[in-house]
Formats: C-alpha cells, sequence, structure tokens
C-alpha cells in the first residue's frame, strides 16, 4: 500500500491511536519463539488478564506458562507468584461444572464418593525452575473470585492464576481492573465453552493437547495475530529428560 | 492565709505565697497572663474545678435501667459544652476545669446557673462545689453543702468542716481516726506528717496533699466516644444499585473528614439503607485493620451493595460508624512495589492478613521442598515469607529423580484406576508412555511402597501420574497430573 508521506507524517503524531501498533504495553517473554511472535508485544502482557481455555483439565496449560512464571519469580524484586483454589481445591461442585466430574471417584475401601483435591506439588515446581519462596498457595472455597480479586489489586503479586471458577461479566471487569490497579498479570483458567462468553481479558487463548504439545488459538488480543500455532514441548513429560 | 498541722514542712513554710508560687510554676502562659489583671484576692491558683455529684447516678433521664458508666459518659458528655476538661470519677462523680470558661459564662454564677439548667434538662440535681483542686471540688460536692473556694487561700479554712468520709478513704482506716477523734478534713490535715503516713499510709498522705494542692493532680480526661453517624434523605425513591451507591457519596465524603480531623480510622461500619415499609436493609463493612482510606471503603460497600437484594425502593440512606480506633500512619514508599526495587512486603502482609482473615489461617501457605522419595512426603506447605524478602535458597537442592518426570498435581491420596485385561482405564484406556520409574522405599519407618509409576495419556489428551502396585494384587492408581 502507497501512503502519502503527508499522511504518514501525520499519523506519526503521538496523539493518534492506531489498532494494531497500538499496544506497546512491558510484556513477558512466554519462552516459546513461535508463540511470542503472534503475540502482542512479543510476549504475555505484564499486567492485566488473561484468560486460556483448555477442554481438559491438565491438556498443558501449565507448561505453556512455565517459562513465564520462572523468570517472574527469580527476578531481584519479585513479588508473589499466587496459586488461588488450584485446581479440585474449590468445591466439588464448581469443578465438576468446569471440567466434567474429574477427581471425584469412590473410595476403594468406603464406596464413598471421596472428593481428592489436587495439590501443586512442590519439586515439580521447583525443577521447572520457580521460586518457591514467592509461590503463595490460597485456598478458598466458595470465595475463590473474591480471593482472586484481592491477591490481584493488592500490590503484592506479580502473578495470580485462578482455577475452576465460573465469573460473570461484572466480574471479569473487576478483576480485570484489579489486576490493572495491582499491576499484576491474572491468568484464569477457564473450560472451552466458555469462548462463547465474551471477556473483558486482554488475551485469551485456547488451548488443546496436540501430538507433540500443544496447539494453541488466540481467540483475542489486543492489536495482536489471530490464528492457531502449534508448540511442541521442548522436553515432553514422557520423554523422560 | 497559713495552714497548720501537716501542712507544716520545715524547710518551706507553706505560706500562701509560697502556694502561689508553686501554681504558677506548673501554669501554663495564657493562665499567668491572666492573673496579671488585678485581682482582689491574694492567691488566684491556675485551676478552678467543678465537682459534681450525682445522689442517683442511674436515673439520668428517667432511664432507671441504664448502666452508671454510661449515664455518667452522658452528663459527660452534656458538660463538655462548658470545657473540654471533664473528668469521670465512678459511679457517681465528674470533675469539670472551668477556669478558661469563666469569662465565657459571666463569671462563676452565670456558669453555676448554665451547668444546673443543662443537668436539669437530663432531670438530675446534682451538688456542684468549686474549688481550686480537683479532690477539694468533688469532697465539697460529696458532702452536699454549697461551697466555692476560688482560691488556694480560702481552700484550707473551707475545707476544715468538712467529714473524712468525703474521701471515701477505706472503712477500717476511717474506723481508727474515729477512735482517735479525727472526723472532720482540718483535723485530719492537724496531725503530723510522718506519724500520719506511717499509721494509716502514704496513700491517704498523698490524698491529702492532693487536696490541698501541695502535689499537683490531673484526673484522666473523658474523652467521649465518637462514632460517625449520618443519614441522608433522598428525593426520589432509588431502586437502581448505581443511584444508590451514587446517593451515598455525600456521606462517605463527610466521613472521609470526619477521620481526617481526627487522625482516627473505623474497624467497622453500618450502611443502612431505608424503605418505606420494609424494615431497613442493612450491609456492616468489618475491616481487618483500622481503615481511613475512604475510597477503599466505597469500594467495599460498592462489592457489599451488588450482592443486595432490596425489597423495596430506597428512601434514605445512613452511614453509621463503631467507635474510632486511633490510626497508624505509615509513609509511601517512593517506588511503586515491584518498581526499581521497590519493597512491597507491607502490602504482602496485608494480603496474606486479609485473606487469612476470611478463608481461615490454613488457607494461605507456602510450599517447600523436603528430601524425600516418597511423593506424597517430598513437599510441605510453609509459612509464606515475605515479599521482597529473599530467603537462603538450599544450594544442594538436587532433585533425586528426573525433573521432568513429575506431575505439576499430585493427588494427597492415590485414585483406584478401574482396569481392564491388566490395562489400566480411565473413562476409556489409558495409553502407558515411556518406561516405568519403580520407586521402593519407606520400609523403616511402616510407609512401604514399592510402585512402578507410568505417564499416560488418557483419551483427552490428558497426560497423567498413574502407578502400579508391586505386591499382588497388583492394582492401578492415579496419582497425580502433568498440567
Amino acid at each position: 500500500m502507497v501512503v502519502d508521506p503527508e499522511l504518514a507524517r501525520l499519523l506519526e503524531h503521538p496523539a493518534i491511536w492506531r489498532g494494531r501498533s497500538a499496544a506497546r504495553a512491558e510484556v513477558l517473554p512466554t519462552g516459546f519463539a513461535a508463540l511470542d511472535e503472534s503475540l502482542p508485544g512479543k510476549g504475555w502482557p505484564r499486567t492485566g488478564l488473561i484468560e486460556i481455555l483448555v477442554s481438559r483439565f491438565g491438556s498443558g496449560e501449565m507448561y505453556l506458562l512455565f517459562p513465564a512464571l520462572a523468570a517472574l519469580t527469580r527476578r531481584p524484586a519479585a513479588r508473589w507468584c499466587v496459586w488461588v483454589a488450584p485446581a479440585g481445591a474449590g468445591s466439588v461442585t464448581s469443578c465438576q461444572r468446569a471440567y466434567g466430574p474429574e477427581w471425584s471417584a469412590p473410595d476403594a475401601s468406603t464406596g464413598r464418593r471421596d472428593f481428592n483435591t489436587l495439590v501443586p506439588f512442590a519439586p515439580a515446581l521447583a525443577a521447572h525452575g520457580l521460586a518457591l519462596e514467592r509461590v503463595l498457595v490460597v485456598r478458598a472455597q466458595q470465595q475463590a473470585l473474591w480471593a482472586f480479586e484481592q491477591t490481584l489489586g493488592s500490590g503484592a503479586c506479580d502473578v495470580a492464576m485462578a482455577w475452576g471458577q465460573r465469573p460473570r461479566l461484572r466480574e471479569l471487569r473487576r478483576l480485570q481492573l484489579a489486576a490493572e490497579r495491582g499491576r499484576a498479570l491474572g491468568v484464569l483458567f477457564r473450560p472451552r465453552r466458555a469462548a462463547r462468553e465474551a471477556s473483558p481479558a486482554a488475551l485469551r487463548v485456547v488451548l488443546e493437547p496436540a501430538a507433540e504439545g500443544v496447539r494453541v488459538t488466540l481467540l483475542k488480543s489486543r492489536g495482536g495475530a489471530r490464528g492457531s500455532i502449534e508448540l511442541a514441548w521442548q522436553r515432553l513429560p514422557a520423554a523422560g529428560s | 492565709m497559713r495552714s497548720r498541722g501537716i501542712q507544716h514542712d520545715n524547710e518551706r513554710p507553706a505560706d500562701a505565697q509560697q502556694t502561689h508560687a508553686r501554681t504558677q510554676r506548673a501554669t501554663p502562659l495564657h493562665a499567668v497572663a491572666r492573673r496579671q489583671t488585678p485581682d482582689t484576692s491574694c492567691a488566684v491558683s491556675a485551676e478552678l474545678w467543678i465537682g459534681v455529684h450525682l445522689h442517683e447516678p442511674g436515673s439520668i433521664r428517667g432511664d432507671e435501667h441504664l448502666p452508671v458508666n454510661q449515664a455518667l459518659e452522658r452528663l459527660a458528655v452534656r458538660a463538655q459544652r462548658f470545657t473540654p476538661r471533664v473528668s469521670l470519677v465512678p459511679p457517681d462523680g465528674l470533675l469539670l476545669e472551668v477556669k478558661g470558661s469563666l469569662h465565657l459564662f459571666n463569671g462563676v454564677d452565670g456558669l453555676r446557673h448554665a451547668l444546673a439548667n443543662e443537668f436539669a434538662s437530663l432531670r438530675v440535681q446534682p451538688v456542684l462545689a468549686l474549688a481550686p483542686t480537683p479532690l477539694a471540688a468533688l469532697a465539697a460536692a460529696r458532702a452536699g453543702k454549697p461551697f466555692v473556694a476560688m482560691s488556694m487561700a480560702q481552700l484550707v479554712g473551707q475545707l476544715t468542716p468538712l467529714p473524712l468520709t468525703t474521701l471515701r478513704w477505706p472503712q477500717p482506716t476511717l474506723e481508727r481516726l474515729g477512735r482517735m477523734g479525727v472526723r472532720t478534713i482540718g483535723q485530719a490535715l492537724r496531725l503530723p506528717r510522718a506519724a500520719f503516713a506511717r499509721r494509716f499510709g502514704t496513700e491517704q498522705l498523698a490524698t491529702l496533699d492532693r487536696l490541698t494542692g501541695r502535689d499537683p493532680d490531673l484526673p484522666r480526661r473523658f474523652h467521649a466516644r465518637e462514632r460517625f453517624r449520618r443519614r441522608r434523605e433522598l428525593t426520589y425513591e432509588l431502586e437502581n444499585h448505581e443511584l444508590i451507591r451514587a446517593s451515598f457519596e455525600p456521606l462517605w465524603a463527610d466521613l472521609g473528614k470526619f477521620l481526617e480531623a481526627r487522625q482516627c480510622g473505623v474497624m467497622e461500619l453500618e450502611c443502612l439503607l431505608r424503605h418505606r415499609h420494609a424494615p431497613p436493609t442493612r450491609c456492616v463493612l468489618r475491616l481487618a485493620a483500622p481503615a481511613a482510606d475512604v475510597r477503599r471503603l466505597t469500594a467495599l460497600f460498592g462489592e457489599r451493595l451488588s450482592t443486595l437484594t432490596l425489597p423495596e425502593p430506597v428512601r434514605a440512606c445512613e452511614l453509621r460508624s463503631s467507635s474510632l480506633v486511633p490510626r497508624v500512619l505509615s509513609s509511601n514508599h517512593l517506588w511503586q512495589p515491584g518498581e526499581h526495587g521497590g519493597g512491597s512486603s507491607a502490602e504482602a502482609s496485608e494480603l496474606i492478613e486479609r485473606l487469612r482473615a476470611r478463608l481461615g489461617p490454613e488457607a494461605v501457605y507456602g510450599l517447600r521442598v523436603l528430601p524425600a522419595h516418597r511423593p506424597e512426603n517430598a513437599w510441605a506447605g510453609t509459612e509464606p515469607a515475605g515479599a521482597g524478602e529473599r530467603v537462603a535458597r538450599p544450594k544442594s537442592c538436587h532433585a533425586p529423580w528426573p525433573v521432568f518426570r513429575r506431575p505439576l498435581w499430585l493427588l494427597p491420596t492415590p485414585q483406584l484406576l478401574s482396569e481392564r485385561g491388566g490395562l489400566p482405564r480411565r473413562r476409556g484406556p489409558l495409553r502407558l508412555l515411556g518406561e516405568p520409574e519403580r520407586i521402593e522405599t519407606g520400609w523403616w519407618d511402616g510407609g512401604e511402597i514399592a510402585r512402578d509409576y507410568y505417564t499416560a495419556v488418557d483419551i483427552h489428551g490428558v497426560r497423567l501420574w498413574i502407578f502400579r502396585e508391586r505386591g499382588s494384587p497388583h492394582r492401578w492408581f492415579v496419582h497425580g497430573v502433568f498440567g
């Protein structure tokens, strides 16, 4: 496209805002070159709310985040990396609604349906390079959204993650505002079907397990590209090295 | 005027001039300046106290069931109209320092009259007595006689006939003094100091010293329990939450100014939404620490309001605070937290406190790696370290296993898997990946395990960490999710 030099000079004016070129916010490299390329500003946003939509809990969503989390927690003035109500730690119903009846199975001895909660496994976190002293786990049953908002808005954390909630649009907006206030990155993991709902999140990513990694689809990204990318894990959990 | 007996002190003759000089030394400048105006009496004290004695302190405004202390406090609040220096003397007394307010009420008579009127509006008729020391004023009021001693010079002379019981000494002391024939204050003042102190205790001697102004007496000042309470009638009945929130704005602004002026914060706030017929809707905000930041309170209120369902439109809004608490002020950091190494420990502890206040103390924890082979024992929850604080990271934290063969999520107790033909299933067959890893340990402490761990992929592509028991019956379990 040929642009009139006069017009080009006019468009250079800082007061003029143009969609794609506007995203100049601070970013956080994802650790995956292919993903960096397609994200606005070449990385995860440093502040604000992002959504990662997965069809099944455990589709590889954490591996996608780990390089960024490790870099964040290892900075000299790192703030908290908060895990709010990690998967399964919420109530039975909220988790089942979000991910299907995943982690409730009849107890072998009593036959009682006992809800077994998943906990973040510290050795694996440490092995992926997270500084464990910067990791904070918050178990919130019904009040996970409240805890998430408080955490994001407190200014005490770099990143906060929450699972398995069914936030309404207004609550999502609150979360987005809290994240901006607290200068934190909020990561909300939601089921795949939430893609139909509107969301004020700065970035929405759909994740599906693929043969050698995951397929990442950018559902919404302010000023970024759209489309799918296949990411291969460098070191597959199964490969054992 | 010369006082005798106890006042006799060989080194210091306690004549009037001396008393004057002594009081002058301990008086504020404005009082000294006022004293320089011509005065007829030879010694004018810097203070003038009104003692108030109530015969039935509980019967204020006909409210028989009011606790005595509350009744007194109510009186004290009224008395603060006349002077800022009001003290409570439970159960039935009040002290007012009125030297500074005399000229506002046309002198002593005017003030007494105004006070009597004020108390009459509460339907009490207390006895008032004026004296330069608080204890003397109180004793005189208890004696129930008209008593006005404007200066130190007149004080001891007027105190002399008062009975000793007005000082409320312990009963045994009064009885012993009575057996000695000492029944009035004057008689007690005439006793030799040293012997008096030896026989009746230094405490009683100190009382006499305070009574006559020999020792300074500063009764503890009464501070009214202040609360914020403001109501706003609305021009229209409101149903919209946003509009209701907006109609609270002036109240919040008032509260902010109120708190700022007193350097105080609130711990509890009640917001009342009044309706035409239905009982008012209450919304109580409880805070973990004294708060004075109105923006924060407003935000909190907005949050609570959004969850309320209102039975009827709102006609009036009201804001009430609990009693105020002093606020600890802290300076702000120059840098934002996380910026240029700006500390964020205050926010961090605040966050943890707030979360724990609502979710329980065990709901917030940090993580720690333990050197153990059994997956269940390889981690522990720990007290979170303060943010910004560098924790010495153990250098030799070598994982005893290949790094990427551990799941991110662990089930505290493994879950049994169904199987078909010896192969595990979980809503469909599980595909096993790679070689098994054998963990066989813990035989020494009873928690023996012998398991072959596999990575498995279910039909949805989720990677699971599963194991098969080494011993019979060789059951399969799932123990974690790779995430």
